[in-house]
């Protein structure tokens, strides 16, 4: 033992070596069934809809939860590295969107599409036997153009609920998609704004989102005086002050049945922006070469200022969508 | 894994006897409800599925949700399927597990409903169909999933990418129905994704009552409805399978014998598994390619038990 130990002693000291890179996964995104199949995924949900109703697509994130700061423990399980403390911002989660389908449900709305649209148990966060009854629930890794899977005309308006700030802004755990910066025809949208894009084009509007004051107050500028509820205020992109949990239900409830009042009355309007569309995005700063070398080999994009930035112009919001899940399958693979 | 396989190399198979489950009280109509977990509602992704102690592959591909959910869903989607068929008229109910997870121990025995037999573990004979006699009047299946290779939730076929019997592709309900055909019993019900169900009848025919839990959008990924909302489903078509099926209104699924069985290992399985299946010496059974094999037989249990010792292969 004493000699093992001189032995490892007397070893030379040698620089550190850098850590072994993590294995690759490269299978391209037409490999994996879910990961291209938009129109399949429309075409099974459209036959599903109620069309005499009013039907609201509710997206499910978490970050902008009420009380939730922290990516590291609150936002992921134990199994994927995260905490206890998730299985908690699970509940508050179905409980948030329980919140507006039932404000919803007061002012006539009939029908609750739900999509979890939060990477962090890979978009099954929300729990299945807690949530309203009369919901259809979308969920697992991956699926078409993730946070917006299988919206259809037949919706009548999208609600976004747990959003969180753009990248680059002040927000609690601000961030978007793989992105540094997004934009259509020049116009910044965060994930909430590409959601009301991606709708927009089939006549559809975000009629609500909720947030911290970052995201409630962005989104507005983006998209108008859509109904938000603001669920804290971010002092750091990991710290907030924020209100209880059941008073932001409250709010959540009473601004979910004024949202769908207010799409009744032709209020909000969808986003619509000209075609064709002119998309330009920056991947994160913080994803390594090897990451931006794939969204590179992507059909249909060009460089565009810079080695990680790209432009890509179409005629369908949906492409779009689908190009940015074919993105989020390079980087989130399961 | 070595020390099993060797013991299989020595060992001449044989199959083991079909075990006899107490037969129904006279004139009670039995039914015999399999529930595999893929298929189920709300279900997605397998650490859904999986409790992780399964063998080395699985495990990392549990999660807390197995434990704390999934299981208490599956019990209750399998006590509604009971509620159904016992208003239909059935007053004899088997539960055999079909799913491999925690090594086939998936139901919550306190919590099923207490008029149930349950058989749960591994090994045990003809594995998804264990029970079957000529007691059983009818055969339910819920949560099963499609076939290998199929744009379905979870989907795979056993242990197998292909599988056909006298050219015809079986998933897993379909393997198991035609052996139940050889006790004259047919299947009622079956549960699972649009693309299980879809498949289904493309095998089976348009006869059972065939219920879409999920519309799958991916692998891992699918459209679907409230826990509540299946139960009811499942609670309601019972009671339709199990009168219909008490009138005779399915018929056995058959095909003409002998049974030309052929079918191929995964790929994605390490060669030892090939091995092992190699040093079953397995009668009758010939190597036609590097992983594919062929059984010509005119009894599906036969079948059936080779089936189960190449689970047994697999889940060591």
């Amino acid at each position: 033992m004493i000699a093992l130990l001189a032995a490892l002693l007397q070893q030379p000291q040698q620089p550190p070596q850098p850590p072994p890179p993590p294995p690759r996964d490269s299978t391209p995104p037409e490999a994996y069934y879910g990961v291209t199949e938009w129109r399949e995924a429309r075409a099974k949900l459209e036959p599903l809809m109620d069309r005499r109703g009013f039907t609201v697509y509710i997206i499910g994130d978490m970050e902008g939860l009420a009380a939730a700061v922290r990516n590291a423990t609150e936002m992921r399980p134990p199994t994927r590295g995260g905490g206890q403390d998730h299985e908690s911002f699970r509940a508050e989660l179905t409980d948030e969107i329980n919140a507006v389908i039932a404000g919803a449900r007061e002012a006539g709305a009939t029908q609750f599409v739900v999509n979890d649209g939060h990477g962090g148990t890979l978009f099954r966060n929300t729990l299945p036997d807690r949530l309203d009854s009369e919901a259809i629930l979308i969920r697992g890794y991956p699926k078409p153009i993730v946070m917006s899977t299988a919206l259809n005309s037949q919706v009548d308006a999208i609600f976004i609920v747990g959003a969180h700030a753009n990248a680059g802004t002040p927000g609690i755990i601000s961030h978007s998609f793989a992105f540094d910066s997004f934009t259509v025809n020049g116009r910044v949208l965060n994930e909430a704004g590409i959601a009301a894009f991606i709708g927009g084009e089939m006549g559809v509007p975000l009629a609500l989102a909720s947030g911290d004051h970052v995201l409630t107050a962005e989104t507005r500028d983006m998209l108008g005086p859509i109904e938000t509820v603001t669920t804290k205020l971010a002092m750091s992109r990991s710290a907030g002050a924020g209100f209880a949990p059941a008073r932001v239900q409250a709010e959540l409830r009473a601004a979910a049945a004024r949202a769908v009042r207010r799409v009744k009355a032709g209020e909000l309007k969808p986003l619509r922006l000209a075609r064709p569309y002119q998309v330009r995005f920056c991947m994160r700063a913080s994803y390594d070469p090897w990451f931006v070398g794939q969204v590179r080999a992507l059909k249909g994009l060009r460089a565009d200022r810079g080695d990680r930035c790209f432009a890509y112009t179409t005629q369908s919001a949906e492409d779009a969508g689908d190009l940015l899940n074919r993105i989020e399958w390079i980087v989130l693979k399961p | 894994m070595i020390p099993l396989l060797l013991l299989l190399a020595v060992q001449t198979p044989a199959a083991p006897p079909a075990p006899k489950l107490p037969a129904p009280d006279a004139g009670a109509f039995r039914v015999l409800i399999i529930p595999d977990m893929e298929g189920m509602g709300s279900a997605v992704d397998i650490h859904e599925v999986i409790a992780g102690n399964e063998g080395e592959q699985y495990r990392t591909l549990t999660s807390d949700d197995y434990w704390q959910r999934f299981r208490g869903l599956l019990t209750q989607e399998v006590n509604a399927a009971i509620a159904g068929a016992r208003s239909g008229g059935a007053r004899s109910f088997v539960v055999n597990e079909g799913h491999g997870g925690n090594m086939f121990a998936n139901v919550l025995p306190w919590d099923l409903d207490t008029a149930a037999i349950l058989v749960r573990g591994f090994p045990k004979p003809l594995v998804m169909i264990t029970g079957i006699d000529s007691t059983v009047g009818t055969l339910i299946f819920t949560g099963a999933h499609a076939g290998a290779g199929k744009p379905g939730v979870l989907s795979h076929n056993f242990a197998f990418d292909a599988f056909t019997v006298n050219g015809t592709t079986l998933n897993e309900v379909g393997i198991n129905a035609l052996i139940a055909s050889e006790y004259g019993v047919a299947v009622s019900m079956v549960s699972g994704d649009d693309v299980l169900i879809r498949e289904t009848r493309e095998i089976l025919g348009n006869d059972f009552v065939g219920i879409v839990t999920k519309y799958a959008v991916g692998r891992m990924a699918a459209i679907t409805f409230s826990p509540v909302r299946i139960r009811r489903l499942l609670q309601d078509s019972a009671a339709v399978a199990v009168r219909r099926a008490m009138n005779g209104a399915f018929k056995p699924y058959r095909l003409p014998k002998p049974y030309r069985v052929e079918f191929t290992l995964r790929r994605s399985y390490p060669e030892m598994v090939v091995q092992g299946v190699d040093s079953l010496r397995w009668q009758g059974l010939e190597k036609s390619g590097d992983r594919s094999y062929r059984l010509v037989t005119s009894d599906a249990r036969q079948m059936g038990y080779l089936l189960d010792a190449i689970e047994r292969v697999v889940l060591h």
